[in-house]
């Protein structure tokens, strides 16, 4: 293992043991996810109808789409709330300073400190797709888990750029999430998460072609419900890929920048 | 002659001035223009200890977070082990132990042991030399039995220990303390002071530069005292030669006069 991959896994079972200690957390989510997947299935058993079903891109009910929808916005969330959540955190606990004396570079603690929200994130999911397969239904005997998890790790590292970019504006300006809030408000509206973005008007439809939610989205419910191979799925994961290798490089070197702003400063702990 | 452990070349850091409302979205694009260290030049040679006094606001932290590569100067040079601290600041990080002299800093929910190891690891020791410094540390700041439990459950001045035995976990050529006596009471800062003594300085290998307020605390560890106003040093020198050069019966005397600072009749002398 690299000095980098190692810091990483020390910083994953740092926030394991942390999370350890609140274990009734745990037992809250698990019963959280029931209650979340009953009310999709209901609200779904209300909405549903023929016409409905014929407007949505895969197959399936709109329990099974509304959920897929709604479960990746907790990963996006995650994605976008990790990175400034976690900085936010070693700031007003005082550990920012002492990590930073140590040999870690700031990447690479915020890299580290990514690991296990994304992680539990998953499982949280999973509990998800468990108590909606087990109780309510959901459709995924056919699911291609090996295209579910490409399109995951494709869209983490597509959207990490926006959660590095936050967290750069929160050590600039200490406070707010802008790129979270920008990017949950559109992706609620033209990211295709609980409708179609078919009935969207024309216009929208355009907007939506260059949201990576989109692509992330589409992929994910074809790779789940009707188990779409790699290689149907290759467009969508290029440009989840694409919007990655823009996004990544550039909002490092945003960070790297407020980084140095805020050691010349002096703000660097400041919250 | 030997490198020195820490050397400063004309040091300057200002800061941007404060700004409050819609403003403070421009602070992070502002001029500094707040003078905070001006011209500093110190050396700090191996094994040498040196006390940074000085009034609050006078820059001894400032100068500390620069050396600590959390601040960057604005101006001079500054490094340790022959390493700038700007440009090379990774390889200044594996020569610095930085304690700030706050029980903050420490995962709250996490036992003394793995806050240790966990702070020991990052700094590049093995699983097991993690371990065995841990130990050995344990026993010299008397953390024992206390080890295995949370920090929260932990009183300040067991914090304070636990947070300097971080700073000492990887072995640093160079200390850094900023007031370490400032949140413990009487007989927690004399442990502490006897512990530095007795246990660090014994063996010559670690060189210390610490901010404090407190004079015997200054007397009893430093060999030279650094002297700094209005971020400028104004002297560094041994007590005794300290002492001699303002005709002072003792360093609260000379501080005030070195800073031509009078005291107040009335007040009882405390320089913090």
């Amino acid at each position: 293992m690299t000095p980098a991959l190692r810091q990483m896994w020390l910083f994953f079972c740092r926030d394991l043991a942390i999370a350890r200690t609140y274990r009734t957390v745990f037992v809250v989510e698990i019963v959280e996810a029931l209650f979340g997947a009953a009310t999709f299935y209901y609200v779904a058993r209300f909405v549903d109808s023929p016409e409905l079903r014929h407007s949505l891109p895969q197959t399936g009910s709109y329990f099974a789409y509304s959920l897929i929808g709604f479960v990746f916005l907790d990963y996006l969330n995650a994605a976008l709330d990790t990175f400034d959540h976690s900085l936010q955190e070693a700031r007003d606990s005082g550990t920012l300073e002492h990590l930073l004396v140590t040999q870690t570079s700031l990447p690479i603690f915020m890299a580290g400190s990514a690991l296990y929200p994304f992680v539990a994130t998953t499982l949280r999911i999973a509990v998800y797709f468990v108590w909606s397969a087990l109780l309510f239904g959901l459709p995924l005997r056919s699911a291609n888990w090996l295209s579910v998890l490409v399109v995951l790790i494709a869209s983490l590292l597509a959207f990490s750029g926006l959660g590095i970019l936050s967290a750069s504006y929160l050590l600039l300006f200490k406070r707010g999430n802008p790129a979270k809030w920008f990017i949950l408000g559109i992706t609620s509206i033209i990211g295709g998460s609980l409708f179609p973005v078919s009935i969207l008007p024309d216009w929208l439809q355009v907007i939506a072609r260059f949201n990576p939610v989109t692509y992330a989205l589409d992929g994910t419910r074809a790779a789940l419900l009707i188990g779409a191979s790699l290689a149907t799925l290759w467009r969508s994961v290029a440009i989840l890929l694409l919007f990655a290798a823009v996004l990544l490089p550039f909002s490092m070197s945003v960070f790297a920048w407020a980084v140095r702003r805020t050691k010349a400063t002096g703000t660097l702990s400041h919250s | 002659m030997s490198r020195p452990a820490i050397a400063i070349e004309a040091l300057d850091k200002s800061f941007p001035p404060a700004r409050g409302g819609w403003r403070a979205f421009l602070q992070p694009f502002e001029k500094p223009s707040i003078a905070a260290l001006s011209n500093v030049d110190l050396q700090v040679r191996e094994g040498e200890v040196v006390a940074l006094l000085g009034t609050n606001g006078a820059g001894k932290s400032t100068l500390l977070r620069i050396i600590a590569t959390l601040l960057l100067p604005t101006g001079g040079r500054a490094s340790v082990a022959g390493h700038d601290v700007v440009t090379h600041s990774r390889q200044v990080r594996r020569h610095i132990g930085y304690h700030p002299g706050t029980d903050h800093g420490l995962y709250p929910r996490l036992s003394a042991r793995a806050n240790l190891l966990f702070f020991g690891r990052l700094n590049h020791l093995t699983k097991d030399a993690a371990h065995n410094r841990l130990q050995a540390l344990a026993q010299q700041f008397a953390l024992g039995e206390l080890l295995d439990r949370q920090v929260r459950t932990l009183s300040t001045g067991t914090v304070q220990r636990l947070s300097l035995a971080r700073a000492l976990l990887h072995q640093p050529r160079v200390l850094l303390l900023d007031e370490p006596t400032r949140s413990l009471d009487v007989v927690a800062a004399a442990e502490f002071r006897h512990f530095l003594k007795s246990q660090i300085l014994k063996t010559g290998a670690t060189s210390i530069l610490f901010a404090s307020h407190t004079l015997p605390e200054v007397e009893m560890l430093a060999d030279r005292i650094a002297v700094i106003d209005s971020g400028r040093l104004l002297a560094c020198d041994t007590l005794a030669a300290l002492l001699q050069r303002t005709a002072a019966a003792n360093l609260e005397e000379a501080f005030l006069r070195l800073t031509g600072r009078r005291r107040d009749p009335g007040a009882e002398a405390s320089i913090a």
